[in-house]
C-alpha cells in the first residue's frame, strides 16, 4: 500500500470508531474521547488529500487549525462534562434527554 | 431629484417610526402629532412623485452579486399605489389621532403603522422581484402586529396569526418564483424578466406564474384564501381602513397588473385569474348579506370588490383594475373611517344593535352615505365610473359568463350596501348608549377629505390612463382619451343594464319583506355564506392534521444524544446521496 492509502485507511477506521464511539456510548467523557477519536481519523484522511493534491503547505496549515479548533472543542466539552455531573449528578447521557419533544 | 423624492417618501415613515417609538408612551399628545406629521410628510414627497413618472431606474444600490442590485422604479404603476398607500395612510393616522385617543402603547401602534406605510412604498416602487418580496413579507408582519395591536384580546392575536400564516402562504409562491427567475436569468430585475420571459422553459414560467397567482390572491384575500380579512376586524379601525382596504390587499392586484405581460401567455393563467375574480367577488358579496358586523360587512365588500380588480386583469385591462383600484382605496377607506366613527360612538359593532344613528351622527351619515353610493356603483361617484369601464371590458374581452357573474355581483353589491346603510343609520334605533355623538374633529377633516376624493377622483382619469400608457412600455395599454371614454360609459347600452341590477338590488332590499317566501327558499344558502361556505372549517381541518402530524412526529425527538447523532449520519448520507445523485 502506498502511503496515501495507508494514510486513507487509517483515517476512515479512526473516524469509523469515532461514529460507532458517538453512536452507543452514554458516558459523557467517553463521548468526548469519541469525538476527538473521529477528528483525529478526519485530519488523516486531510493528510492525504493534502499529499494527492500536492498542495502540502495547505494541508499543513489547515489540520493545525484543526487542531487548535478542535483542542477548544474538547476543553469545553469536558468542562461542561463537569459541570453535568455538578448539578445533575450523573454523566449518563440517556438520563440527560431534557430535550425530549 | 427623482432620486432624493423616492427615498424622502419610503424614508420618512421609517423615520417617523423610529421617532415615534423612540418618544415614549408618556408623551401620546406629541406622538400623535409627529406620527401624523410624517405620514404627510411621505404622502406629499409621493404626490410630488407623481408628475416625475418614469420607466427607468432612478434609484440604484448594489447589494453584491447574489442579491443583485437594489433598483426602484417610479413608473405610473407604482407611483399611483405609493401616493394611495402615504395619502391615505396619512389620512388614517389623522383619524386615528381621535380614535385611538387615550389608549395605551400608542409608541406601538404608530410604528407598526409608519413602518407599514414605508414598506408599502418600497413594494409599489422597486424594481427587483427580491427586494418586491422583502417588502411584500414587512407589509404582511407589520398587518400582522396591527391586527393583535389588542394584545390581551384572544380573537386579535388569533386573526393576526391566521393573517400572518395565509399571507406566508403564499409568499412562498413568490419566493419561488423570485428564485426560478435567478435561477434563469441571473438577475432579479422585474424589467428584464418581463422582457425575457419568454426565454424561460414554459413549465417554469408556469410554476411562476401560478405562483404569483397564489401569492397575489392571499394578500388580496382572493377565493380560496380570503378567510383570514373578516378575521382581521380585530383591529383597530384605522388599521383596518388603511390596510385591509386601502392598501396592502391591494398590494394582489397590483402585482398581477404589474406582471401581466409576462404571464398573459401562459396557458389557463389569464382564465384562472378571472375565476378567482370571479368566485371571490360573487361569494364575498353573499356573505356581505348575511353578516351582522358592520366591520365584517366592509371586509367582504373589500373581497368581493378586490375580486373585480383581479377579474379585470384577468381579462386583460389593467387600466380598468387599476383606475377601480384607485376608487376602491379612496371609498372604501371613507367606509371604513367613517363606520369607524359609528364604532366608537356607538360600542359595538353590531348592526341590529345601531338604527337610527341618521339623527346622532348627520355628519357622519352624510359622509358614510356617499362612500355607500360609491361602493353600489351610483353615478357620479368614483366607484361608478371605474366599475362600470370593468364591467365594460369584461363584456367585451372576457367570455359572456363571467360578465353575467360580475354584473349579478354588482347588484348583490347594491343590496347589501343598501342594507347596510338602513340597519345603521335610519330605521328604528336599537343601541343602548345614551351618549352616541357624531365623530371627532380630526374624523372629520380625515374623512371629508375622503369623500370630497369619492365624488371628485373620477375626473383624473384622463391623466390617469395617459400615465399608465407613457410609463409601462409592455402593458400595450392603450387609453382613449377622457371625454370619449367617460362618454363611452355613458352611452353604452351594458350602463343601463348596470345600473338596472343595481337598483334591482337596492329594491329588492327596500322591499324585502315581500320576498320572505323566496327568503326561507334561500335560508340554506344564507346560512351557507353565514359560515363562509365552509371555507374556515377547511381551515380548521389544515390545522388541525399539521398539529396532529406534529403531535406524532414528537416521537422522532428522544432527547437521547445518541439518538441525534444517528439522525445527523442520516443527513449526511441523505446529502450525499442526492449530491451523487444529481451529478
Amino acid at each position: 500500500m502506498s502511503d496515501v492509502e495507508i494514510l486513507l485507511v487509517g483515517g476512515f477506521m479512526l473516524a469509523g470508531v469515532g461514529l460507532y464511539g458517538l453512536l452507543v456510548i452514554r458516558n459523557l467523557i467517553k463521548v468526548v474521547v469519541a469525538m476527538q477519536i473521529m477528528v483525529k481519523g478526519v485530519l488523516l484522511a486531510l493528510a492525504a488529500a493534502a499529499e494527492t493534491s500536492g498542495q502540502i503547505n495547505l494541508g499543513q496549515s489547515m489540520i493545525l487549525t484543526v487542531i487548535v479548533a478542535d483542542t477548544v472543542v474538547a476543553v469545553i466539552g469536558l468542562a461542561l462534562a463537569v459541570q453535568v455531573r455538578r448539578v445533575k449528578g450523573t454523566l449518563d447521557v440517556r438520563e440527560l434527554s431534557e430535550l425530549r419533544g | 431629484m427623482t432620486d432624493l423624492l423616492i427615498v424622502l417618501t419610503m424614508g420618512l415613515p421609517w423615520v417617523g417610526a423610529l421617532v415615534v417609538w423612540r418618544l415614549g408612551d408618556d408623551k401620546p399628545d406629541l406622538q400623535h402629532r409627529l406620527a401624523f406629521v410624517f405620514a404627510l410628510a411621505a404622502g406629499i414627497a409621493a404626490l410630488a412623485l407623481i408628475p416625475l413618472h418614469t420607466s427607468d431606474v432612478e434609484l440604484s444600490i448594489d447589494a453584491g452579486s447574489v442579491f443583485g442590485k437594489f433598483t426602484f422604479v417610479p413608473d405610473s404603476l407604482g407611483v399611483f399605489l405609493a401616493a394611495i398607500a402615504t395619502v391615505i395612510g396619512s389620512l388614517a393616522v389623522l383619524f386615528s389621532s381621535d380614535y385611538m385617543q387615550g389608549e395605551k402603547q400608542l409608541g406601538r401602534y404608530y410604528t407598526s403603522m409608519l413602518l407599514f406605510i414605508g414598506a408599502m412604498v418600497g413594494l409599489a416602487l422597486t424594481g427587483s422581484i427580491l427586494l418586491l418580496f422583502i417588502f411584500w413579507e414587512i407589509t404582511a408582519l407589520c398587518s400582522y402586529a396591527l391586527i393583535s395591536f389588542y394584545n390581551d384580546d384572544p380573537k386579535a392575536v388569533a386573526g393576526g396569526i391566521k393573517a400572518l400564516i395565509i399571507t406566508q402562504f403564499g409568499g412562498i409562491g413568490m419566493l419561488a418564483g423570485a428564485l426560478i427567475c435567478f435561477a434563469y436569468l441571473g438577475d432579479y430585475q422585474i424589467a428584464t424578466f418581463i422582457e425575457k420571459a419568454d426565454t424561460l422553459p414554459s413549465d417554469m414560467l408556469t410554476v411562476m406564474a401560478f405562483g404569483f397567482l397564489a401569492a397575489a390572491a392571499a394578500k388580496s384575500a382572493q377565493f380560496p384564501f380570503h378567510t383570514w380579512l373578516p378575521g382581521a376586524m380585530e383591529a383597530p379601525t384605522p388599521v383596518s381602513a388603511l390596510i385591509h382596504a386601502a392598501t396592502m390587499v391591494n398590494a394582489g392586484v397590483y402585482l398581477l397588473a404589474r406582471f401581466y405581460p409576462a404571464f398573459a401567455g401562459v396557458d389557463y393563467w389569464t382564465d384562472a385569474v378571472m375565476v378567482v375574480g370571479l368566485v371571490s367577488a360573487l361569494m364575498a358579496a353573499s356573505m356581505a348579506v348575511v353578516a351582522k358586523d358592520l366591520k365584517r360587512v366592509l371586509a367582504y365588500s373589500t373581497i368581493s370588490q378586490l375580486g373585480y380588480m383581479v377579474y379585470a386583469v384577468g381579462v386583460g385591462s389593467i387600466f380598468a383594475s387599476q383606475f377601480h383600484l384607485l376608487s376602491h382605496a379612496i371609498f372604501k377607506a371613507l367606509l371604513f373611517l367613517s363606520a369607524g366613527a359609528v364604532i366608537h360612538g356607538v360600542g359595538t359593532r353590531d348592526m341590529f344593535k345601531m338604527g337610527g344613528l341618521g339623527q346622532a351622527m348627520p355628519f357622519n351619515r352624510n359622509v358614510f352615505m356617499i362612500g355607500a353610493l360609491a361602493l353600489a356603483g351610483v353615478p357620479v361617484l368614483n366607484g361608478f365610473w371605474s366599475k362600470e369601464i370593468i364591467l365594460e371590458h369584461g363584456l367585451h374581452d372576457g367570455p359572456a359568463w363571467a360578465y353575467y357573474g360580475m354584473l349579478a355581483g354588482a347588484g348583490i353589491t347594491a343590496l347589501y350596501t343598501a342594507r347596510m346603510v338602513w340597519l345603521v343609520f335610519f330605521g328604528r334605533a336599537h343601541y343602548e348608549t345614551e351618549h352616541a355623538h357624531d365623530a371627532g374633529p380630526m374624523m372629520k377633516v380625515a374623512t371629508g377629505i375622503l369623500a370630497v376624493g369619492t365624488l371628485t377622483s373620477w375626473l383624473v382619469i384622463g391623466l390617469f390612463g395617459e400615465m399608465l400608457e407613457k410609463s409601462l412600455p409592455h402593458h400595450h395599454i392603450h387609453v382613449e382619451a377622457a371625454s370619449d371614454m367617460l362618454e363611452a360609459v355613458i352611452t353604452a347600452p351594458e350602463t343601463l343594464v348596470a345600473l338596472g341590477v343595481v337598483l334591482i338590488g337596492a329594491v329588492v332590499w327596500v322591499i324585502h319583506r315581500a320576498f320572505l317566501p323566496v327568503g326561507e327558499f334561500l335560508a340554506p344558502l344564507g346560512a351557507a355564506a353565514d359560515q363562509d361556505y365552509g371555507l374556515n372549517w377547511v381551515n380548521r381541518q389544515i390545522v388541525q392534521i399539521t398539529q396532529s402530524l406534529g403531535e406524532r412526529l414528537r416521537a422522532t425527538q428522544t432527547g437521547y444524544l445518541n439518538w441525534n447523532v444517528f439522525g445527523i449520519v442520516v443527513g449526511v448520507i441523505v446529502t450525499l446521496g442526492v449530491l451523487a445523485w444529481g451529478a
